[in-house]
């Protein structure tokens, strides 16, 4: 184990080294051009041994991934923002294909108005697409993600790829104090990828023909199963990495705080340690604030969810992405998936187009949780930080 | 990369830290903003900073156009490349100061008037949250890294040299910190679609016409130079620059409107007779 000054995108490209991914399909994009200019530079130095194949938009890219994961490789690629628009029709051949392709997105805004800065609605919409996703809050936990995350694809039972999702800049970009994993620890507990199945011309097999009804259905049914299923494998390969490295994110998602908590915040990415710092505060003026970080959107943790938020009087989601007409996406599937419980649940928009999310706007929220539980008046939907009167 | 090293001197020193850049306009010598958390426990906190225990000014003259020590604290601390010493400056706000002339120890060790590492060594006279030894460690991995064994060491002895010239004492807080004009409308005032008419613009040139009032020229380090006794009239200089800085003649020769050249040095490039020649320094001819 060696300790290291990181920004958060060097620290996937690190993850991507450590388990050792062979094709490195690229396309240029910020904020997650740090990840592929890295890998470039491991694989031209002869550090990494893996084919870097630049190609001429992220449709390719992701076109040249499936390939190159149905040849039974393992893979990687990189994006933000208008890269994964680009890529969404090719999106969709990976679940359906069983192909556990690693991806890491920084998410970026999508423009119009056009944007570098982070905001959640370039991987938002994909939630659909049969990816699972994974937000991560820190250097750390993208490097360990992007470990972890090749372990839980290539699982028989999932199957499926992944995106690992972190901020723009704001992550991405800012450097922190971690812990490089030991390369022989990873090997072991990131065995050589060996896919059942494998596009070789030696032994023909048809990959991804077209399906009619007859079919389909039921393909798509196993794939809602295999995503469903998934849930259990994320905590599974969470404790085992924990019990190598010493470092467990929970799983499906992490509780702060939450015992005997009243009220709490959920989160995703970044908002999540900015939230932190304030439940502690709450907590050392003797309120009974609590924080629930949801890390996978896929598969959405229904059950977990629902466990930790027995008991509070108020709940708020912390929604870095609009839906437009009210409410963003987060929101809607946490209320969802929390609707008989009965408890009141507000929207909080903020960081959009990567506004700053400060310590402010986090008391703001709490204060309003706070109310909502005194049955005072909460909005259903407020924007954090926006200038103007809200209506 | 500054904020970056700083942060590694920090973990090398012992303690927990954090830094990351915000940028705006990308242009290199565009201002830019970047923090630095330090601290010994794990920090978990993902915003800008606001009310800073410390502020580092790379170029002096952003106090003139920037409220660089906006929110820094009363019992706050400042370290600034200046030929003055601490003094004889005035950053608005009195506060214990290390001033340091950094452009001149980088054009002495890197020979490129690049500031960032030569005011980490100031730095580290002004804190003891890092060791002078750190800082130099963490350029030579950050820098190395990147540009070799050589560009390390004098990176390093940039730092070095800062850390022994540095003048610490108490600035003066006399002159009004400076106001950036900006515009920031409710929501209901931004115009639909963000179509901005020519004479919208209000604190920030974003309409038409804005790159009128914004002079690029102050941008270049060079200026092209025009032979004109060289010259063939081709206008490639012409048709090639970027900021349409080169005006067309009736007789086809050129002019240069050196208020908005940046100094790119296409307009040299692309002559086929070498009637554009780049020298050295912002000129005008």
């Amino acid at each position: 184990m060696v300790m290291k000054v990181l920004s958060a995108d060097h620290a996937v490209a690190w993850g991507v080294r450590l388990a050792r991914a062979e094709v490195v399909p690229a396309f240029p994009i910020t904020p997650q051009t740090l990840i592929m200019e890295l890998l470039a530079e491991f694989i031209y130095d002869g550090e990494m041994d893996a084919d870097f194949i630049p190609a001429e938009s992220e449709h390719s890219v992701m076109s040249v991934a499936v390939g190159a994961s149905a040849g039974g490789v393992r893979t990687f690629t990189a994006t933000s923002s208008q890269g994964l628009a680009l890529m969404h029709e090719m999106l969709y051949a990976a679940p359906q294909t069983r192909l556990p392709i690693v991806m890491a997105n920084v998410n970026r805004s999508l423009g119009a108005a056009a944007g570098i800065w982070a905001e959640h609605n370039d991987s938002m919409p994909e939630r659909e697409s049969g990816w699972l996703q994974v937000y991560v809050e820190d250097g750390q936990e993208a490097l360990d993600m992007t470990i972890q995350a090749y372990r839980l694809a290539e699982d028989r039972r999932v199957l499926l790829p992944i995106m690992v999702c972190l901020d723009g800049f704001i992550l991405s970009h800012t450097v922190e104090r971690l812990e490089l994993p030991d390369q022989r620890a990873v090997d072991d507990f990131l065995p050589k990828f060996a896919p059942q199945d494998v596009l070789d011309p030696e032994e023909p097999k048809t990959f991804n023909p077209i399906v009619p009804p007859e079919y389909a259905m039921e393909m798509r049914y196993q794939l809602d199963r295999a995503m469903d299923g998934a849930s259990s494998v994320v905590a599974e390969v969470d404790s085992v990495f924990a019990s190598s490295f010493g470092r467990s994110y929970g799983g499906l998602l992490e509780k702060y705080r939450m015992d005997d908590a009243e009220y709490a915040l959920i989160t995703l990415g970044t908002a999540t340690s900015t939230a932190r710092t304030i439940v502690d505060e709450l907590r050392a003026a003797g309120k009974r604030a609590g924080l629930i970080k949801l890390r996978f959107m896929r598969p959405f943790p229904h059950e977990k969810l629902r466990e930790a938020c027995k008991g509070l009087k108020a709940l708020g989601v912390f929604d870095r992405s609009v839906g437009f007409n009210r409410f963003g996406p987060v929101f809607t599937e946490v209320r969802n998936s929390l609707y008989d419980l009965k408890i009141p649940i507000t929207d909080h928009i903020g960081g959009i187009g990567g506004r700053d999310v400060t310590l402010n706007d986090m008391r703001d929220i709490y204060a309003a949780l706070e109310r909502s539980t005194e049955n005072g008046k909460v909005r259903p939907v407020t924007w954090h930080g926006l200038r103007g009167v809200q209506r | 990369m500054a904020a970056q090293a700083f942060a590694e001197a920090a973990v090398l020193s012992g303690h927990h830290a954090q830094a990351f850049p915000y940028f705006g306009a990308e242009r290199r010598g565009a201002p830019v903003r970047a923090f630095a958390r330090v601290d010994d426990a794990k920090i978990t906190i993902k915003s800008q900073i606001y009310e800073p225990d410390l502020v580092v000014i790379l170029d002096e003259s952003l106090l003139e156009i920037d409220p660089v020590v906006d929110g820094l604290k009363a019992e706050g601390r400042a370290v600034v490349n200046t030929m003055k010493g601490p003094e004889e400056l005035d950053l608005g706000v009195s506060v214990d100061c290390a001033a340091v002339d950094a452009s001149i120890i980088a054009l002495e060790t890197i020979k490129a008037p690049i500031v960032n590492t030569a005011i980490l060594g100031a730095l580290a006279r002004m804190t003891d949250l890092v060791t002078i030894e750190a800082v130099k460690q963490a350029i030579s991995d950050r820098f190395g890294e990147k540009l070799g064994p050589q560009a390390a060491a004098a990176n390093s002895l940039a730092a070095e040299l800062a850390y022994q010239r540095a003048k610490v004492g108490r600035c003066k807080g006399e002159r009004p910190i400076v106001q950036r004009k900006v515009w920031l409308p409710d929501w209901e005032k931004v115009p639909p679609g963000v179509v901005l008419a020519q004479d919208s613009v209000e604190g920030v040139a974003i309409g038409p016409g804005s790159s009128l009032t914004n002079f690029t020229g102050t941008w270049r380090t060079v200026t092209p130079r025009y032979l004109k006794e060289k010259c063939i009239r081709c206008l490639r200089c012409w048709f090639c620059c970027p900021e349409g800085c080169i005006k067309r003649q009736p007789d086809d020769y050129e002019k240069w409107d050196y208020r908005y050249c940046k100094g790119c040095g296409i307009c040299s490039n692309v002559c086929p007779v070498q009637a554009i020649v780049m020298e050295k320094g912002v000129k005008e001819w």
